[in-house]
C-alpha cells in the first residue's frame, strides 16, 4: 500500500506540477504575447500571366503570393494564393484539373463577403471553402467570383464590394480587396491586363480571427 | 362628318368622293382636323383621342429637309434614337427601347431588326403623308411588339385626276446624294402612285477610322408602288409593293491587319386589301400581307483573304386578317379582326430554319357615352406556337371639359414575344470563349457541352429550362390634359409603364476554360414613368412656335431591392474606395436621358415665298453601360455622355410655281463633336432642288 501511496503521491505532485508549469505557460503567454499588430498594404501591378486564351487552351505557371511576406514567391510551399489571369487558385484543398496548377500543401480557404473593404472586421463565423475538383474556392467567370466581363468595353472589373476573405495556408487570416486587373489601374489599355492591384490586411496571429 | 368621308377615300376606300384639297397642305394651322387611323385602327380625329399620340405631317417633314425617318422622328417630344449595347440604333419612347415599338407601314408590320433594334435609317420619307405615333401600350389592337407604343407611317394618296407628280434631288455633306421621284394619278376608279428614292454617301469618320462611330459608304434603293381600284361602289381593291435594297461598305483595323467588307440588305412589302362595304354602315376588310428581309455582310482580311465575319440574317412573315367594323348610333362604332401570322428565319448562329405561327383576334368598342365622353375599350387575343398566349385589353376615356379643355385617360397591356434569338441562338465567342444559348435549345445544346466535356458545372437547376419562356408584358397608364385655343395649344400627359418579365441573359453553366454558357430567362422587372409636354403657339399669321418636354425615370424595381436592402456597392472614383451605393446615386437604365426637349420657330415670309425654321433639340446626359461592374448605371460609372443639343436650320423659296429650293444645315449648326457622342458628325450643310408639276 505504501508504494502504491507513494506513486500516487508522485504522480499526484507531477500532475500538480504540470498543471502548474502549464498555467505558468498561458500567463507567460498572456502576458508575452502582445499580438503582432495587423498588416495592412496595398500591391500594385501583381503580374498574372497566363498562355493560350482566346479559344486555345489556357496554360502557364501561376503567380503566388504569401500573405506573410507581403510578396510575390516561387515557394513550393510557402505560398496562400497564387493568380494566372482571372483565375486565383489557394494552397488548400485539391486538384481543380486545371493545367499547370500549383501543388496544394497547406491548408488555405477562401470565401466571398460582400461589403465595403472596412466593414469585413473579422473571419470569425465564415465558412470558408477549398479549391476541389472541378472548381475553384474562388469561383471563376464573370459575375460569378470577383468580377465582371464588360462585353462593350472588353475590360474586367472587379466587382465593388467583394471582400475575399482567406485563411493562410497556415491558419492565420486575411482579407483581399482587389481594385483593378489592369497595369497601373488603367483599364482603358486592355494590353494591360493581367495585372493585380489589391489591398490586403492580414492577421499575422495564427488563429486571430480579427481583420481589423 | 367631312373628315370622315375624307378618310373612306384615303384609306378605306368606302366612296370615291374627292378630298378636299387643302386637307395636309396647312398643317401648321392648329384647328386643322387631323385624323389618325393606328390609335384604334379606324380613322379618328386627332383632337378627340383618349390616347396619346402625334401625328407628324407631309408639311414638317418636307420644311426639315431631312430625308430619313429617324431624322424627323428624333426632332418628335418624347422620341429618342439610341444604340443599345449591340451597337445598333433604334428608337426609344417613353423611355421604351425599340425592341418593344412596333413600326408599321400602312398599317402593316416591317420586320428585320438588328438585335431587337429596327433600323429607321431604311426608311425614305420621300411619299410619306403623315406619321403616327401612338405611345403606351397597344397591343390590344397590334399584338407584340407595341407593348410601348406604335409607329405607322403612313404613304400618300394620289389627289388629283391629272397626272402629277415631283421630282427632287438633294445633294449634301459627305456627298450625300439624295434623289425622290413620285408619279401618281387619281381617275376616280383608278388610284395609282409610284415612288423611287435613291441614298448614297461616302460615309463619315468621327475618329479615326477605326472608330466604331465611323459611318461606311453606301447607297440604297426604294421603290415603292401602290394601285387601287374601285371594282364597284361595294368593293375597293389596293395593291401595294415596296422594294428597298441597301449596300454599305465596311473597313476596320484589327490586331494591325486590314479587314474590309460588305454589307446588303433588302426588304420587300407585298400588301393586297380589298375593302368591302356590305351595307352604309358595316364594312369588311380583307388583308393579305408578305414581307421579307435579308442581310449579308462579309468581312475579309485584305491581306490573307481570311474570313473575319460571314452572317447571314432571313426573315419572312405572311399574314392573312380580316377586319370588320360597324358604325353605330351617334359617332360610335365597334370593329375586330381576327388573323394568322407565320413568320420564319434563318441565321447565322441558328441550327435550323425557325418558324413561328399566331393565330389572334381583336375587338374594340369606339363609344360616345354623352356628347362630351368617349369611352375606347378593346382586347386581343393572341394565340402563339412558342409561348403562353396573351391577353391585351385596354381601356380610354376622353372627356371633354368645356370648348377648349378635355382630359384623357387610359390603361393597356401591352406584350412582346420572345425574339427568335432568345430561344434559338446557339453562339460561342470565339476570342472570350463563352457561351449563348437560346432558350429553346439550352437543354439540349447544353447536354452537347457536357458530353464534349466543356462544362465544369451547371449552376441552375435543370427544370428552370422547361418550361416555356414568357411573352415580356407590361401595364401602361396615361393621363392628359390639353387645352385647345384658337392660337395656341397645350398637351400634357403623365405616364407610366410596369414591365414585368423582361428577358434577360443569365449564367446556366460554367465552362472549363473559366468562361459561362448564357441563357436567357424572364426575370428583370422595370418602370418607365414621367411626363410630356407639347405645344403650339400661332404668334402670327406669319410665325409659329412649338416645342416639348419629355422628362423620364427609368429604373430596374430588381435593382432598387438589392440597393435598399444594402447588396450593391460602388467604387469612388480618385479613391478607388468602395462604398454602398444608395438609391440616390442609382441613375437608372442605361441610354435614357431624363431630360428630352426641342423648341421649333417656323416663319414664313409672304411675299418673297420664303420659309425658314430653326429646329432645337436637346438630351441630357445619360449612360452607355455600367463601368464598375455592380451592373447598374451609377453616379460613379464614367460612361456618362453629356447633354448636347443639336441645332437644324432650313429655309425653302419657291423659284416658281413648279420649283422650290431648299438648303439647310442639319445635325449641328455650331459644328459641334464630342468624342464619346455617337452619330454626330458635325455639320451637316445641304441643297435641295424640287420640281412638281
Amino acid at each position: 500500500m505504501k508504494t502504491i501511496n507513494k506513486i500516487l503521491n508522485i504522480s499526484f505532485t507531477i500532475l500538480l506540477l504540470s498543471f502548474i508549469s502549464c498555467s505558468n505557460d498561458e500567463e507567460e503567454e498572456q502576458e508575452m504575447v502582445v499580438l503582432e499588430p495587423l498588416k495592412s498594404e496595398q500591391i500594385t501591378n501583381f503580374a498574372a500571366p497566363q498562355t493560350g486564351g482566346m479559344g486555345e487552351p489556357i496554360g502557364g505557371e501561376f503567380s503566388k503570393f504569401d500573405f506573410e511576406n507581403g510578396a510575390k514567391t516561387s515557394s513550393e510551399t510557402d505560398w496562400d494564393i497564387a493568380f494566372r489571369g482571372t483565375t486565383i487558385c489557394i494552397n488548400g484543398g485539391v486538384s481543380t484539373g486545371t493545367a499547370d496548377e500549383p501543388t496544394r500543401n497547406g491548408n488555405a480557404g477562401a470565401v466571398i463577403v460582400s461589403g465595403t473593404f472596412d466593414s469585413v472586421i473579422t473571419a470569425e463565423g465564415l465558412t470558408f471553402l477549398q479549391d476541389a475538383e472541378g472548381s475553384f474556392a474562388i469561383p471563376t467567370g464573370s459575375d460569378n467570383g470577383w468580377y465582371n466581363y464588360n462585353r462593350q468595353t472588353f475590360t474586367i472589373s472587379p466587382i465593388p464590394g467583394k471582400v475575399l476573405v482567406f485563411r493562410t495556408r497556415d491558419g492565420r487570416y486575411a482579407k483581399v480587396e482587389i481594385l483593378s486587373y489592369y497595369l497601373d489601374q488603367d483599364s482603358s489599355n486592355t494590353r494591360g491586363g493581367r495585372h493585380y492591384t489589391f489591398n490586403y490586411v492580414f492577421n499575422p496571429n495564427e488563429g486571430e480571427t480579427s481583420l481589423q | 362628318m367631312k373628315f370622315k368621308n375624307v378618310f373612306s377615300v384615303v384609306f378605306l376606300f368606302i366612296s370615291a368622293k374627292i378630298l378636299p384639297q387643302n386637307i395636309s397642305s396647312d398643317s401648321l394651322g392648329l384647328n386643322l382636323k387631323e385624323v389618325i387611323i393606328s390609335a384604334t385602327r379606324t380613322p379618328r380625329e386627332l383632337s378627340s383621342l383618349p390616347l396619346p399620340v402625334t401625328l407628324v405631317d407631309q408639311e414638317i417633314i418636307s420644311s426639315s429637309g431631312v430625308v430619313r425617318l429617324d431624322e424627323i422622328l428624333i426632332e418628335q417630344t418624347g422620341v429618342n434614337i439610341v444604340a443599345d449595347e449591340s451597337g445598333f440604333e433604334g428608337i426609344q419612347m417613353q423611355g421604351i427601347s425599340s425592341d418593344y415599338i412596333l413600326i408599321l407601314i400602312d398599317g402593316v408590320p416591317l420586320i428585320g431588326r438588328k438585335a431587337g433594334n429596327f433600323d429607321l435609317s431604311r426608311m425614305a420619307i420621300g411619299n410619306i403623308k403623315q406619321i403616327e405615333i401612338v405611345k403606351g401600350p397597344s397591343s390590344s389592337l397590334f399584338g407584340s411588339e407595341a407593348l410601348g407604343g406604335v409607329i405607322n407611317i403612313i404613304t400618300e394618296e394620289p389627289k388629283t385626276k391629272k397626272l402629277n407628280g415631283n421630282f427632287s434631288y438633294r445633294f449634301g455633306s459627305f456627298n450625300q446624294q439624295d434623289i425622290n421621284t413620285n408619279i401618281k394619278q387619281n381617275s376616280g376608279k383608278f388610284k395609282f402612285n409610284f415612288f423611287f428614292n435613291r441614298l448614297s454617301s461616302d460615309g463619315y469618320q468621327v475618329d479615326s477610322e477605326s472608330d466604331p462611330r465611323t459611318f461606311y459608304p453606301f447607297k440604297n434603293y426604294t421603290l415603292h408602288g401602290k394601285i387601287s381600284n374601285d371594282f364597284s361602289k361595294k368593293l375597293t381593291g389596293l395593291f401595294s409593293f415596296r422594294f428597298y435594297d441597301n449596300e454599305q461598305l465596311s473597313m476596320l483595323i484589327l490586331n494591325e491587319e486590314d479587314f474590309e467588307g460588305e454589307t446588303q440588305e433588302n426588304d420587300m412589302n407585298i400588301h393586297l386589301k380589298f375593302d368591302q362595304n356590305v351595307s352604309k354602315k358595316f364594312n369588311i376588310d380583307y388583308e393579305l400581307y408578305f414581307t421579307s428581309y435579308n442581310a449579308d455582310e462579309l468581312i475579309q482580311s485584305l491581306l490573307t483573304e481570311n474570313i473575319l465575319n460571314d452572317n447571314f440574317f432571313n426573315q419572312k412573315l405572311l399574314r392573312p386578317e380580316i377586319r370588320g367594323n360597324l358604325k353605330l348610333k351617334s359617332k360610335s362604332n365597334f370593329s375586330g379582326g381576327i388573323g394568322y401570322q407565320y413568320e420564319e428565319l434563318s441565321r447565322t448562329f441558328f441550327d435550323d430554319n425557325i418558324n413561328f405561327s399566331s393565330q389572334y383576334f381583336f375587338i374594340q368598342g369606339d363609344f360616345y357615352l354623352a356628347d362630351k365622353l368617349n369611352l375606347i375599350a378593346g382586347s386581343r387575343f393572341d394565340n402563339h406556337s412558342e409561348y403562353k398566349s396573351q391577353l391585351s385589353p385596354k381601356l380610354a376615356f376622353y372627356y371633354k371639359a368645356n370648348k377648349s379643355l378635355a382630359l384623357k385617360a387610359s390603361v393597356g397591356f401591352g406584350f412582346k414575344s420572345p425574339a427568335f434569338r432568345q430561344l434559338y441562338f446557339n453562339f460561342t465567342n470565339s476570342s472570350v470563349g463563352y457561351t449563348v444559348l437560346g432558350y429553346n435549345v439550352a437543354l439540349d445544346k447544353l447536354d452537347e457541352l457536357i458530353y464534349q466535356n466543356q462544362i465544369q458545372d451547371v449552376v441552375i437547376p435543370r427544370n428552370e429550362l422547361i418550361n416555356s419562356l414568357d411573352a415580356e408584358s407590361s401595364i401602361g397608364y396615361n393621363l392628359g390634359i390639353s387645352i385647345d385655343e384658337p392660337k395656341w395649344k397645350l398637351d400634357l400627359n403623365f405616364f407610366r409603364n410596369d414591365i414585368k418579365n423582361l428577358i434577360d441573359t443569365r449564367i446556366i453553366a460554367r465552362k472549363n476554360n473559366g468562361q459561362n454558357v448564357f441563357s436567357y430567362v424572364n426575370f428583370d422587372q422595370i418602370f418607365t414613368t414621367g411626363l410630356e409636354l407639347n405645344f403650339n403657339h400661332r404668334i402670327t399669321e406669319k410665325l409659329n412656335i412649338n416645342g416639348g418636354y419629355q422628362l423620364l425615370y427609368a429604373f430596374d424595381k430588381v435593382k432598387i431591392q438589392q440597393i435598399n436592402s444594402g447588396e450593391i456597392y460602388a467604387r469612388e472614383t480618385t479613391s478607388n474606395k468602395t462604398v454602398e451605393l444608395s438609391n440616390k446615386d442609382y441613375f437608372g437604365l442605361v441610354n435614357r436621358s431624363r431630360h428630352l426637349g426641342n423648341l421649333k420657330f417656323f416663319y414664313s415670309f409672304t411675299k418673297s415665298k420664303l420659309k425658314v425654321n430653326l429646329r432645337f433639340i436637346y438630351r441630357s446626359k445619360y449612360a452607355e453601360f455600367d463601368t464598375n461592374g455592380n451592373g447598374l448605371v451609377d453616379s460613379y460609372d464614367t460612361s456618362f455622355i453629356n447633354g448636347y443639343l443639336t441645332t437644324n436650320i432650313s429655309a425653302i423659296k419657291d423659284l416658281s410655281k413648279k420649283i422650290d429650293f431648299q438648303l439647310g444645315l442639319s445635325n449641328n449648326l455650331i459644328d459641334y463633336t464630342d468624342a464619346n457622342t455617337p452619330k454626330i458628325p458635325g455639320a451637316l450643310g445641304f441643297l435641295k432642288l424640287t420640281y412638281k408639276t
